[in-house]
């Protein structure tokens, strides 16, 4: 970590870094991004679904602020989230690039290409306390014990929920459960003809979604253990209920749906309930559309099992072996959990911390936002990390978890069973041979 | 002089020699490595694992259906095409007013960025927001519920993404069968007229037979840029729904760079080689043949 000192120091250089030595040596194991020649840190990352993050405050306050304390110039390039995989691959094919690539859910497949990031968490953990086990599950490689990332934030996957509709069919409250989901959503389709939207299609919100279902169900894709343990009688109960959901609720749209499909349904007035993050009132918001009046945020519904959903996005930083500045980028994440409170505050309450004590009074900003109508409808978010929970729930989120997602082995497996393509038993059968097939892969990766 | 002439030969022809090696001679190459490899992501060695990717790419069910989507797209995609480009051409092949300027509009899908014409075509299909579904909305066809979704429906689906990649080849064809066209003598069809022949009998007797060998080479090399695509695929269906739509070069894609397993994606590309070899075989014999007649 620390850097080389050349042989040719003056005295008055010597002393400054003596100095400096002494008061890092005070201050315990301190990062020592040392001041220099001006160095570059390249960063790639998203474009923010609330684009006022990335123009109003990352790219130029914090990075520009962060480049001036630290004598680099920190270039910041934006993709969209559908093209970080290729553009990783990409770069690791090169074994050149960024020196930051941020991945939006676990990217466990890349560990050999990226260094420990223990001793960054090590760092923000002596400085901000012990990050959520959300944010290690994500991270963490337990068979060799290798920290593969660093979460700064997750974003939560509550329900969003028509407050006139839902009235209207005597669910003032919206849905609690999925029972109530059925019911509600069958008599709003059946008397205003709007349909739910819960997605069934190749795409991340539907990986989300079903997910959240299986769990609530009792369900899983493996074990705590890595286990594959798809083919459940709680699976089978899982996809009878979406069947049934589908049926009496849906359009063959949410077949079709990309990750925006079901903002856009919402936002048209179209939807009675989705699963998503608050990228969608907070769009309504900025855009002063009248129906975000009516658009309301629920916890995960319950199911007979569990009430638990997804992390939306996983915000995973990596730092590349092949990284030129991997001292700055070290450093950059450190001070960037520093300010964490302000990106959160610059994200509309989109990104949560990973570190909750850098945003110690989270439950009070959210119970009273200004720019929302009404101001405490972010309230219910405040107990997000009592139903949240990470992509390989019960157990980690390994390589052979991030290509069972990315294959969309799962949202096939549900739709399938709502075209009536396949039973429950059989499809749940289907989905295990491929599972089972896709972690025997990594086994031996 | 003549030794000079063959190094000049040799390198003016060497830069396309190198420009093909490099671009498809080595991933060529590199495919059939990794396809026999235990290549990952972000793997850092190489083992030989012989054809176990193969049996684990043939063991999938998601593979052998994407196997018979390739096919279904192309062969849909090629009818589409050829008989389309066939009518286009007849109707471009003589003078009228403002025949440049149609050409011209035909053409357009070829020249345009294939990945922006199908995002136009992926609003045009939405669920939501389809023009299309608009107008039936609005011509009290369907309900506003319950409208067609082009995406969402496997049949349709699968119509809506052979209709986008004919339309996007749709110019290419054309202009190959109007260049057979012309090269029609004139005194062939007016002889025939003179004898009686009618509008069918001269396309069908005299005028497809006339250009057959140059309707190959549309169709061979038609059938190699749609097999080989995964554009309009991933742009507008991601192979959904569930899989009705995945085609091999999407499906490579998916598990060689999203699930991050390159070796297993590369098996599933190298299934696309005997198809694509035997097609270039006829291609080059029908492209000869034309060319000696």
């Amino acid at each position: 970590m620390a850097r080389k000192i050349s042989q040719g120091v003056s005295r008055r250089e010597f002393v400054k870094i003596a100095g400096a030595g002494t008061l890092a040596a005070g201050m315990g194991p301190a990062f020592l991004y040392q001041k220099g020649p001006q160095k570059t840190l390249k960063i790639i990352q998203w474009s923010h679904f609330v684009p006022a993050y990335d123009k109003e405050w990352f790219d130029t306050v914090f990075t520009k602020q962060w480049g001036e304390k630290h004598n680099t110039n920190v270039i910041v390039d934006h993709i969209s989230l559908t093209e970080i995989p290729a553009r990783a691959a990409a770069e690791v094919s090169a074994q050149q690039g960024h020196d930051l690539c941020m991945f939006l859910s676990p990217p466990a497949a890349y560990e050999k290409q990226v260094i420990d990031h223990r001793e960054i968490y090590e760092e923000v953990q002596r400085k901000h306390g012990k990050p959520i086990d959300l944010a290690v599950k994500s991270t963490l490689n337990p068979k060799t014990n290798k920290y593969f990332a660093f979460s700064d934030s997750y974003v939560p996957d509550p329900g969003n929920w028509r407050k006139d509709l839902w009235s209207d069919v005597g669910y003032p409250n919206g849905p609690d459960n999925y029972d109530q989901l059925l019911d509600g959503a069958r008599k709003i389709r059946q008397k205003q003809g709007n349909p739910c939207g819960i997605g069934l299609s190749q795409e991340l919100d539907t990986n989300m979604a079903m997910r959240a279902l299986m769990w609530s169900f009792g369900a899983s894709e493996q074990d705590e253990n890595g286990n594959v343990v798809i083919n459940s009688k709680n699976t089978i109960e899982a996809l009878k209920f979406m069947k049934q959901l589908y049926k009496d609720t849906e359009t063959p749209e949410v077949f079709t749906w990309d990750p925006s499909s079901n903002n856009r349904a919402m936002l048209a007035g179209k939807a009675s309930f989705v699963e998503n993050a608050i990228s969608i009132t907070r769009e309504a918001e900025v855009k002063k559309m009248d129906i975000g009046k009516q658009i309301m945020i629920s916890h995960a519904l319950a199911g007979p099992k569990a009430r638990l959903a997804s992390e939306h996005v996983m915000s995973c930083y990596v730092i590349w072996k092949f990284a030129q500045n991997k001292e700055g980028a070290q450093q950059f994440l450190v001070d960037f959990i520093d300010s964490f409170h302000d990106a959160f505050k610059a994200s509309g309450f989109y990104n949560f911390p990973c570190f909750p004590s850098t945003a110690p009074n989270l439950k009070e900003e959210i119970s009273n936002d200004p720019k929302a109508d009404p101001p405490d409808k972010y309230k219910v978010l405040s107990d997000v990390l009592d139903w949240a929970t990470n992509v390989g729930h019960p157990g980690y989120a390994t390589a052979a978890v991030d290509e069972v997602f990315n294959t969309f082995v799962i949202p096939t497996m549900f739709a399938k069973v709502a075209r009536d393509q396949e039973t429950p038993e059989n499809a749940a059968a289907a989905a295990e041979k491929e599972v089972k097939r896709i972690f025997d892969k990594w086994k031996t990766a | 002089m003549a030794m000079t002439n063959r190094k000049l030969g040799v390198l003016m022809f060497s830069p396309a020699i190198i420009y093909v090696l490099a671009v498809v001679g080595v991933p060529f190459v590199l495919a059939f490595v990794y396809a026999v490899g235990d290549v990952k992501i972000a793997s850092v060695g190489y083992h030989y694992v012989g054809l176990a990717n193969f049996r684990s790419v043939l063991e999938s069910p998601t593979f052998r259906r994407s196997l018979y989507d390739s096919i279904i797209f192309t062969v849909g995609t090629q009818v589409v095409v050829l008989v389309g480009s066939t009518v286009l051409s007849l109707a471009l092949k003589d003078r009228f007013t403002g025949r440049g300027f149609i050409r011209f509009l035909i053409l357009l899908p070829w020249v345009a960025p294939v990945s922006l014409g199908t995002i136009g075509w992926k609003w045009i299909l939405d669920s939501i927001y389809s023009v299309i579904n608009w107008v039936l909305v609005h011509l009290h066809f369907v309900r506003p519920f319950d409208t067609p979704m082009w995406l969402g429906e496997p049949t349709l689906a699968m119509i809506s993404v052979i209709g986008v990649e004919s339309w996007r080849l749709l110019p290419f064809s054309t202009v190959i069968l109007l260049a057979g066209l012309t090269a029609i003598p004139r005194d062939i069809p007016e002889a025939a007229a003179v004898d009686g022949a009618g509008f069918w009998r001269t396309l069908f007797q005299i005028t497809i037979p006339m250009i057959l060998p140059i309707v190959n080479v549309a169709i061979l090399f038609g059938v190699i840029f749609v097999f080989t695509d995964m554009t309009v695929v991933y742009i507008l269906t991601r192979g959904g729904p569930y899989d009705t739509t995945q085609v091999l070069p999407s499906l490579a894609f998916f598990t060689g760079i999203l699930g991050s397993d390159l070796a297993e994606g590369a098996a599933i590309s190298i299934f696309l080689v005997p198809i694509l070899v035997a097609v270039a075989y006829f291609m080059l014999r029908v492209a000869s043949r034309a060319e000696v007649g």
